[in-house]
């Protein structure tokens, strides 16, 4: 475990991107660090919230990244320097106040931090979050490796104060999950006093009116905006995070940031063409920093853009080229536009040689391409391996409200349908949760969408629709929706799958667990107690009783109170596995029971109900358990029509 | 492509409108599930072969192997069926009166057969709070008379059947409907695995049927009635034309006309009125003699037990006077006729009969 709070200048450590950023910003002298859970970003926090206490400052883990983003503004407002976390999606729920917060400007250096997901590994897009920074006038900052993680969050602290407003710095999966040497640097004495609005003027309280510069017309503040920007490329020409490494006119110019510029930087280097191309890397990729682009272009005839996940990079330069003087050389630009960079997904080094290859006109045998012997060995070993499907865990609630959810719309019989969310329950989609969420979009989405389902019956729609989202969520963006729906009466009932945790991301608390980031008492809230106020049917079911909460969601689901909410309560299995060690049932299969494949079962636990902790035994046509996977949940033993699935108090 | 069993189901028969809701299906399935009036396919069951498609009385039944199997002979042109004696019956049991349809017979018998130790239990008819028929199974006396009186909805008897212990060994009686008989008589046929043994089946009492009435008719009942109150409906017969609910101080009617959508579609495609694979069948005495049932000897072991019932005077006897035989038949006649006519209308072909396994003879009799 990294131990990022020492002060121990110039001591090197291994530390995950993540990690490095945390560490950076304790070096800036952060006071207010505030984030949601979000895959690639979480590590941010996690590293921040345990030492937050010991090392003074402030950490939470916030209901949304809106509300985080805020509570950092108004940290940094208050002459605190602040950083926010969050991954991609989240800076679309910031975006409105931050397109205001341009307009007045910050206080003490506030960094937002934005990870983004290529390929979209463990999010539901990938989308590419720099644009935002160009739109809007921020400064953006592209670290390449950990310590560039470290030193340019650090920078950005110092950016947002010389510019006055907040600046960005965006990493990617492979940067904050992948572990690099980092040189720590001095960690500053701690002595921060914060103001804000300190005077307020009784005889001429016009002069205290705007505290933080915003004018009653916008477009005057836009004109503030774009002077305070302007001194921005000064800074990016001079930053030591841009640097051009190669021959003097290199034949081909490679123009890269973030991590792609290590899978550019070692493809040069395997293809062995140091005498013919250069490489410049980009640290910070808005504002460019121009002259040093434009130097660079004049040397090349052709210029090659290798960046994780838009064309971003490569579509401002062909900016920047359109707008130099007439009589300045143009090169043949190469990249997502031309077709020789891969336009989706995550860049990787085999994919880099490839494009490199293909403006380099050189053959190169890509290392994936393997001897024809190895390759027909590959094959078989991939015949024999087991598929691993995504799947819940074993003893996950979630399984059980999904069966619920099933049994409920079959029996109920009009077509109903779930609409999904973020988060766990999001395997709804697929065949550990029956495939029964049909739509998916965003943290709150769920709900939201429902809202419009439950308002079609004038066109003949009688379909019922559930609207599914995990406690999180709940508390994340779905308590509008609901609230919508419910004055508004559309036809929908909300489940809320409450495992009481954050877990997809990692068990982070949330309001209704009651704990803080830092580990400190909250003030626990009510999901039943909260939509109870609302009016409307609540109930709460134990998903492991099953036949309960079957009944309950079809009396739900014909109850002629429009909006219903029934919360599918059962604590997440990792969690409670990781608090009790002993499993609550010992589970075991009576083969004497066990029918198998015959009619009256046909497997239903091990082809329908699929929990990892159950297997199928070919030879004795029997199912078992598999018991170093089976959590000892017991749900399983009210599923088997058979009764032969056994549950011991353990 | 081989089709799964459960799916053929659906196509053939629950979707096809033939389901006759008699719960042979389910109950021990856990994919197929009874509620609210249909049969719902809860899950996807990849069996090539099934129970549900195999024990359904409205897949192939071929009704020559199941007359042989039950009374040594072919299916034949008996309107009635096999009977070997035909009669008035009511109880002498007032307890049993008091809550019986018509002269209580099928409660006598069963209580006979229960004393005598003939069987151990009956797969029964019980209503629920909300008049809601489900299949249970009665042990004593008390819970025959919790299962007495008449349901026109289908019941589900045979889930409760299906849902007995594999390792069951109770002497079982069934009290069903003629599509339940016939599920009944092709579990016989070829018996079923992973049931309770069908041999431990020591009586079926059939029950005369014309349909029953689902799509919606409880709906239609709970709008229109407090049945929370209700404690017996009755179809009085010609010319009676209603449908009567009795609470404890008055009957309320509805015409018979307003309950004629709610008919089963399956019933159309029905050629069964008196239940001929039973080994007894019961049904009323008709409006010439309310009061009474009809009752159908069929098997040597109906016959057994009508005997000892006869000598234990559980029962009053008369017998049938020959104009009522003679409408029994007609009615029983015309049934096998419509349903007939209904099929091929279906099938738009005299020699497809769909799920009917009769002769080519008797269907060109019946068409005639």
């Amino acid at each position: 475990m990294a131990h990022i709070e020492i002060d121990a200048p110039g001591t090197t450590q291994l530390l995950l991107g993540n990690e490095a950023i945390a560490r950076g910003a304790l070096e800036a002298g952060i006071g207010f660090a505030t984030a949601y859970p979000g895959t690639p970003s979480s590590e941010i926090m996690g590293t921040l919230a345990p030492i937050a206490r010991k090392m003074g400052f402030y950490a939470e883990w916030s209901i949304n990244e809106m509300v985080a983003f805020e509570a950092a503004s108004a940290a940094s407002l208050s002459n605190i320097r602040a950083l926010s976390s969050m991954k991609a999606n989240g800076v679309n729920v910031i975006t409105d106040f931050l397109v205001n917060l341009q307009m007045t400007g910050v206080g003490k250096g506030l960094v937002l931090v934005v990870c983004d997901d290529p390929g979209g590994m463990t999010s539901s897009n990938e989308q590419d979050t720099r644009p935002i920074a160009k739109w809007l006038n921020i400064p953006l900052l592209e670290p390449s490796t950990a310590q560039e993680c470290k030193d340019m969050t650090a920078w950005a602290f110092e950016l947002s104060e010389e510019l006055g407003m907040v600046s960005m710095v965006r990493s990617v999966t492979y940067l904050s999950h992948t572990r690099g040497t980092v040189r720590f640097g001095k960690l500053p004495a701690n002595t921060k006093t914060a103001r804000f609005a300190e005077f307020y003027d009784i005889d001429n309280p016009r002069q205290s009116r705007y505290t933080c510069g915003m004018q009653f017309h916008p477009y005057k503040q836009s004109e503030v905006l774009l002077n305070r920007f302007s001194k921005a490329p000064e800074y990016c020409e001079g930053s030591p995070f841009n640097a051009y490494s190669g021959p003097e006119a290199p034949e081909l110019l490679i123009i890269s940031s973030g991590i792609c510029w290590t899978y550019a930087t070692e493809a040069v280097s395997i293809l062995q063409v140091h005498d013919r191309v250069g490489i410049l890397k980009l640290g910070t990729t808005w504002p460019l920093p121009e002259g040093l682009i434009s130097r660079h272009l004049e040397r090349s005839d052709k210029v090659l853009f290798i960046e994780e996940i838009a064309p971003f990079v490569e579509r401002s330069v062909m900016e920047l080229a359109a707008s130099l003087p007439g009589d300045h050389a143009r090169p043949t630009f190469y990249g997502k536009r031309s077709g020789h960079v891969r336009a989706w997904g995550e860049q990787n080094l085999n994919l880099v040689i490839q494009s490199l290859a293909k403006v380099m006109g050189t053959s190169y045998r890509s290392r994936q391409t393997l001897s024809p012997a190895y390759q027909s060995t590959v094959n078989e070993v991939e015949k024999i391996l087991p598929t691993r499907p995504l799947t819940f865990c074993p003893g996950c609630p979630h399984r059980a409200s999904f069966w619920a959810i099933k049994h409920a719309l079959q029996l109920d019989g009009r077509n109903g349908f779930v609409t999904g969310d973020i988060g766990c329950t999001a395997m709804g989609m697929i065949s550990p949760g029956s495939f029964q969420v049909r739509t998916y979009y965003a943290m709150g989405g769920g709900v939201g969408i429902a809202n419009g389902f439950g308002h079609l019956e004038r066109f003949s729609f009688n379909q019922p629709v559930i609207a599914v989202c995990g406690d999180s969520t709940f508390f994340h963006a779905s308590i509008p929706g609901l609230i919508n729906g419910v004055w508004n009466r559309s036809n929908f009932t909300l489940a809320i799958l409450d495992n009481s945790a954050t877990a997809m991301t990692g068990f982070q608390p949330h309001p209704g667990t009651g704990v803080t980031a830092t580990g400190d008492p909250g003030k626990k809230v009510s999901i039943e107690a909260l939509c109870q106020s609302l009016g409307v049917p609540v109930a709460v079911c134990d998903p492991f009783d099953l036949t309960g909460t079957i009944a309950t969601l079809l009396r739900m689901l014909r109850d002629e109170e429009p909006t219903k909410v029934v919360i599918l309560r059962r604590e997440c299995e990792l969690v409670r596995a990781r608090r009790d060690k002993e499993k609550p049932y010992k589970m075991y299969v009576d083969p004497a029971r066990c029918i198998g494949e015959e009619c009256g079962c046909n497997r239903l636990c091990t082809r329908v109900f699929s929990c990892p902790g159950l297997v199928w035994d070919k030879e004795a046509g029997k199912a078992m358990i598999d018991e170093a996977v089976c959590s000892g949940c017991g749900l399983c033993a009210g599923v088997c029509p058979q009764g032969a699935i056994m549950r011991d108090a353990a | 492509m081989t089709k799964y069993a459960s799916k053929k189901l659906y196509d053939e028969v629950i979707d096809n409108g033939l389901c006759t809701l008699c719960g042979g299906c389910t109950g021990l399935c856990p994919y197929l599930f009874l509620h609210d009036g249909r049969v719902v396919r809860v899950h996807q069951c990849d069996l090539d072969e099934g129970q549900c498609y195999q024990y359904c009385p409205r897949t192939h039944t071929d009704m020559d192997a199941i007359s042989r199997a039950i009374f040594g002979a072919p299916y034949g042109e008996d309107e009635i069926g096999i009977a070997r004696e035909v009669f008035l019956a009511r109880s002498t049991d007032q307890e049993i009166h008091l809550k019986a349809q018509d002269g209580g017979i099928v409660t006598t018998l069963l209580s006979v057969a229960l004393t005598e130790g003939m069987i151990d239990g009956a797969v029964e008819t019980k209503l629920d709070g909300e008049k809601i028929p489900h299949g249970v199974i009665a042990r004593n006396r008390k819970e025959l008379l919790e299962c007495a009186g008449v349901s026109y909805e289908p019941s589900p008897i045979l889930e409760a059947f299906n849902r007995l212990p594999r390792q069951s060994t109770e002497k079982l009686g069934f009290v069903g409907l003629p599509c339940h008989v016939t599920c009944l008589s092709k579990m016989r046929l070829l018996p079923p695995i992973n049931r309770a043994p069908i041999e431990n089946g020591k009586l079926v009492i059939g029950l005369f049927c014309g349909w029953t009435l689902s799509h919606g008719f409880h709906q239609f009942l709970t709008e229109r009635f407090d049945l929370t109150k209700a404690i017996k409906f009755d179809i009085p017969h010609h010319p009676a034309h209603s449908f009567d609910l009795y609470t404890k101080s008055e009957t309320q009617s509805v015409d018979l006309d307003e309950l004629r959508p709610f008919i089963n579609t399956a019933c159309r495609y029905c050629i069964d009125m008196t239940a001929e694979f039973a080994d007894i069948s019961v049904g009323s005495g008709r409006a010439l003699f309310k009061g009474w049932n009809t009752v159908i000897v069929r098997t040597k072991a109906g016959a057994e037990l009508v005997e000892i019932a006869k000598k234990d005077r559980a029962m009053e006897i008369q017998p049938i006077p020959d104009e009522s035989l003679t409408n029994l038949k007609r009615a029983s006649l015309n049934k096998k006729r419509n349903a007939v006519h209904r099929i091929i209308d279906r099938t738009g072909s005299r020699k497809d009969l769909g799920y009917l396994g009769i002769s080519g003879s008797l269907a060109g009799k019946l068409l005639s």
